[in-house]
């Protein structure tokens, strides 16, 4: 455990000032709660009470009805974490996917299929369930992987196969299978808009009694972990970050020296959208239980936020996906306070915008250590 | 008169002093070389004059008034201008539009885009230095754009020109373009600080030399008064040995070859022409040629990033039908690249991290895919006490050394690979004296190992020490195979140009 400890944090430990990396993020957070604060107080409204509210019901802090909350928060903060994960591999690859959100939609598809389509569904949980997440991690994986082709193959950009991806598993999804007539769509006699419903051995099983808490969060603790692992721990993470280091440089130094680079670029993006559509899964097999005709997502796009809050490294979008997850659950509660439930997206918005100024954050940070450390020394002189 | 004075400068880095009490005295029309190896402090000591880093303590002159100069804006007002190593121009803009970026001429809010080209005009004019002012500075070669960078500080009215390390980028021919530019403006009565490491360049052009040493100033001498052995010895600090005394062993089987090899550049252009040529083991040869004569064309053809029209390369008398970097290393080939930070570092990987690159999946520093970290440490810290990295810590990211040491990293890691042909494409670019002089060892030593080495460079006087046979490579095509003893660097130098040839009868 203590080894485990020490690799955890090696990284980070033998750099000078090693601290301001995760001091940024957190001092981004607390700067853009007080802009925030300031937005709400020029409408005339109280910020400390939205704030009292939002927290109270974000499920981070015990109060009354906080099981709920709790599980409430575990529950979308483990999409939120997943989404995040997606984007972190191919950023730490040097690949920027925003092809999360048309992952999601595969994964949650899928999930759909493999959860009610006959053969499967009649079998335990123990077997259905693993069934399900192989299949939604292939088939997101695959979404990933053209992306990935052709970028390795081809030379094309990933930003653009990632967005033009995203629409066409959202028009393959919403225009196509779903709705009434569609491959996938539920019989007309049984009154389902949208999907059937999934067999209950598909279902997550519940972690909490009497909330939707499923293992989700537990795969997600699973999967960040292995994700770690992976990239800091392997020769593949090695590569992986070597290529995303020199990304600048058309990845030149890992590829003269061996790396087959195109091999690695695919395999990152099969990577990245097997762990976007986990998360889609999620919503499936743990809330919705189908796929609705309406599917209300961005939860691909919020993953680039979290990844971005996390720095790109996996314990840290472990952390900023819960905080997201809190202020999401937390939202609706600040209606009490005369302010939209969209407010939190607001904080969010700031604190990426802080975190986008981090050299700023940082470089003030740096001189207020420097400023301190000085004026001891001085102190110490006279 | 004197035009600019340094009084005791000290700059303080976080990990080194960059200047130590600093002080010296320009005097006005002179052209005052301030040499020393990397990480010296002499480009410090002009990026303080010039106000981009501020002293820790000090005092700077200029024209005998004590100035503040806090800002690049401050040193414009003084007369003082720059020319960086690495130029700051706009590609998509012309020349005169880079010219008069930050002061242009204007009609009330519209700019005078045709006042500002007779403005540019007049200058060049003035000053002797041709250019088309109407051009895009991207299609024009390094050397102008040099020009450009320097009608620009002169239209702001520098007085005192500062160039740091301008020859770097620049082949000879440019270079001698330049010498003559800052002997013009010399007699114009500008004053100039011409900050290199290249002794002969510095023998060449200044009247007096400043020779700094790990940020202290070790004297200052009259050109007439000096040669170039002893500046090396005040600048390192020791004798210098660059003439390596040849390792005379008889030349095994050969190692690499390539035949009739046509491969055409990213423009479409045929870069080589039926290039032939094999090395054998124990034996250096070297390719010499003017920059942009088929040395890029050829490395990269080595390394499979460009796909050759026709020919064939071989490594231990076996065709590599497949060129990669994987399949040519894991057939014996290592390789020293011409741009360290581009080819040959992760930047901002660790040491450690850096100089199992290449070999990282291999037993001990992974097994079954997964890293072993005291392997690594050991194997890393053995390499940089080996090579003589500074400082040797395997932990540093690899953006922090200095270029010798990164090039040090870079041979550590080069040298363990198993490997019996080496491609060191120009090896020693960028390097102060002391870490040529371990490159050049290490290549002899590698020589004497039995290694087939093939060295490209655009340095005449390391073509003419080290190799054994040296082929000139003129506009794609071989025009020229010497040998060293045969030959004379003007002979070398006229093939270069294309005005002679001299071709082995096969």
């Amino acid at each position: 455990m203590k080894e485990f400890f020490y690799r955890l944090f090696m990284n980070r430990r033998r750099e000078k000032y090693w601290w301001i990396n995760l001091l940024v993020p957190l001092v981004s957070i607390f700067l853009a709660l007080i802009v925030g604060g300031i937005f709400i107080q020029s409408t005339g409204r109280n910020p400390f009470l939205a704030y009292r509210l939002l927290f109270n019901a974000s499920g981070l802090i015990p109060g009354p009805y906080w099981r709920s909350s709790f599980a409430e928060l575990l529950l979308s903060s483990s999409m939120f974490i997943a989404t995040g994960l997606s984007f972190a591999i191919a950023a730490k690859g040097g690949l920027f996917s925003i092809g999360a959100e048309g992952q999601f939609y595969v994964g949650a598809v899928v999930a759909a299929f493999f959860g009610y389509s006959k053969p499967f569904a009649g079998l335990p949980s123990i077997i259905h369930i693993p069934i399900i997440l192989i299949m939604v991690m292939l088939f997101g994986g695959f979404w990933g992987l053209i992306a990935g082709y052709l970028k390795a193959k081809r030379g094309i950009h990933e930003v653009i196969v990632t967005i033009m991806l995203n629409w066409i598993a959202f028009y393959l999804i919403q225009g196509w299978l779903v709705p009434t007539g569609g491959p996938m769509a539920a019989k007309v006699e049984t009154g389902v808009s949208g999907t059937p419903y999934i067999s209950p051995t598909a279902k997550l099983p519940i972690i909490l009694s009497n909330t939707r808490l499923n293992i989700s969060i537990f795969i997600m603790i699973a999967v960040s972990f292995l994700i770690w692992f992976l990239l800091y721990r392997t020769t593949f993470g090695y590569e992986a970050r070597a290529m995303g280091h020199t990304a600048i440089y058309n990845m030149e130094a890992p590829k003269v020296s061996g790396v087959n680079t195109s091999k690695r670029i695919m395999q990152i993006m099969f990577l990245s959208g097997a762990v976007a559509a986990l998360g889609g899964s999620f919503i499936v097999l743990g809330i919705l239980s189908q796929f609705p005709p309406v599917f209300e997502g961005g939860y691909g796009f919020d993953g680039i936020a979290v990844a971005l809050i996390g720095q790109n490294e996996p314990l840290g979008i472990f952390l900023s996906g819960i905080l997201i997850g809190a202020l999401r659950t937390g939202a609706t509660s600040v209606q009490i306070a005369r302010i939209p439930k969209t407010f939190p997206q607001i904080i969010e918005g700031l604190i990426v915008a802080f975190i986008a100024l981090h050299e700023l954050v940082r470089y003030l940070l740096l001189k207020l250590a420097k400023a301190k450390k000085s004026s001891v020394t001085e102190g110490s002189v006279e | 008169m004197e035009a600019l004075g340094v009084r005791n400068i000290v700059k303080q880095f976080p990990n080194v002093l960059a200047n130590d009490k600093v002080t010296l005295s320009i005097e006005k029309g002179e052209i005052f070389a301030l040499v020393g190896e990397n990480g010296a402090g002499k480009s410090t000591l002009m990026k303080i004059v010039y106000g981009l880093y501020t002293p820790n303590s000090g005092e700077i002159y200029v024209f005998g008034k004590k100035e503040d100069i806090k800002t690049p804006q401050d040193s414009i007002k003084l007369k003082i201008g720059m020319v960086h190593q690495e130029f700051m121009l706009i590609p998509r803009f012309t020349v005169t539009q880079n010219i008069v970026l930050g002061d242009e001429p204007h009609k009330g809010f519209v700019f005078d885009y045709l006042r500002a080209i007779s403005e540019v005009r007049e200058i060049s004019d003035k000053f002797g230095l041709k250019i088309d002012p109407t051009e895009k500075v991207e299609n024009l070669p390094v050397g102008i754009q040099q020009r450009v960078e320097i009608l620009k500080i002169l239209r702001r009215g520098a007085e005192i020109l500062i160039f740091d390390e301008p020859t770097a980028v620049l082949t000879p021919e440019e270079t001698s373009e330049l010498f003559k530019t800052l002997n013009a403006l010399k007699q114009d009565g500008k004053t100039i600080i011409f900050i290199s490491h290249k002794l002969n360049e510095v023998m060449e052009i200044a009247d007096r030399i400043g020779v700094m040493r790990r940020g202290e100033l070790q004297g200052i001498v009259n050109k007439s008064e000096t040669n170039e052995r002893e500046l090396a010895r005040m600048m390192v600090g020791r004798d210098v040995v660059l003439e390596l005394p040849k390792a005379n062993v008889k030349a095994g089987d050969e190692v690499f070859s390539v035949s009739n090899l046509n491969v055409k550049n990213t423009k479409g252009i045929l870069g080589l022409k039926g290039v032939s040529f094999s090395v054998h083991a124990r034996e250096i040869v070297g390719i010499a040629g003017v920059e942009g004569n088929g040395q890029a064309e050829l490395v990269n053809a080595i390394l499979g990033f460009l796909k050759p029209t026709s020919g064939k390369i071989s490594i231990n008398g076996k065709e590599i039908k497949l060129i990669t970097p994987y399949n040519m290393r894991t057939r014996g080939m290592s390789y020293i690249p011409e741009d360290r930070k581009r080819r040959g570092l992760v930047l901002p990987f660790r040491a450690r991290e850096n100089i199992i690159m290449g070999q990282h999946t291999l037993y001990p520093f992974s097994n079954r895919g997964i890293l072993n970290d005291k392997e690594i440490d050991a194997f890393a810290t053995k390499k940089l006490q080996e090579f003589d990295v500074r400082p040797p810590d395997i932990y540093s990211k690899a953006e922090s050394f200095s270029g010798g040491n990164q090039q040090k990293i870079i041979l550590a890691k080069e040298m363990s690979l198993k490997h019996n042909f080496l491609l060191a494409s120009q090896p020693t670019r960028g390097l102060d004296i002391g870490a040529t002089e371990f490159v050049y060892k290490m290549l002899v030593e590698e020589k004497k190992k039995g290694i087939g080495i093939l060295l490209i460079s655009l340095e005449l006087s390391e073509i003419m020490g080290l190799s054994d046979r040296i082929l000139v490579l003129y506009n794609g095509e071989i025009v020229g195979e010497v040998t060293p003893e045969e030959t004379t660097e003007e002979e070398l130098g006229l093939m270069m140009l294309g005005l002679k040839r001299k071709e082995r009868v096969q």
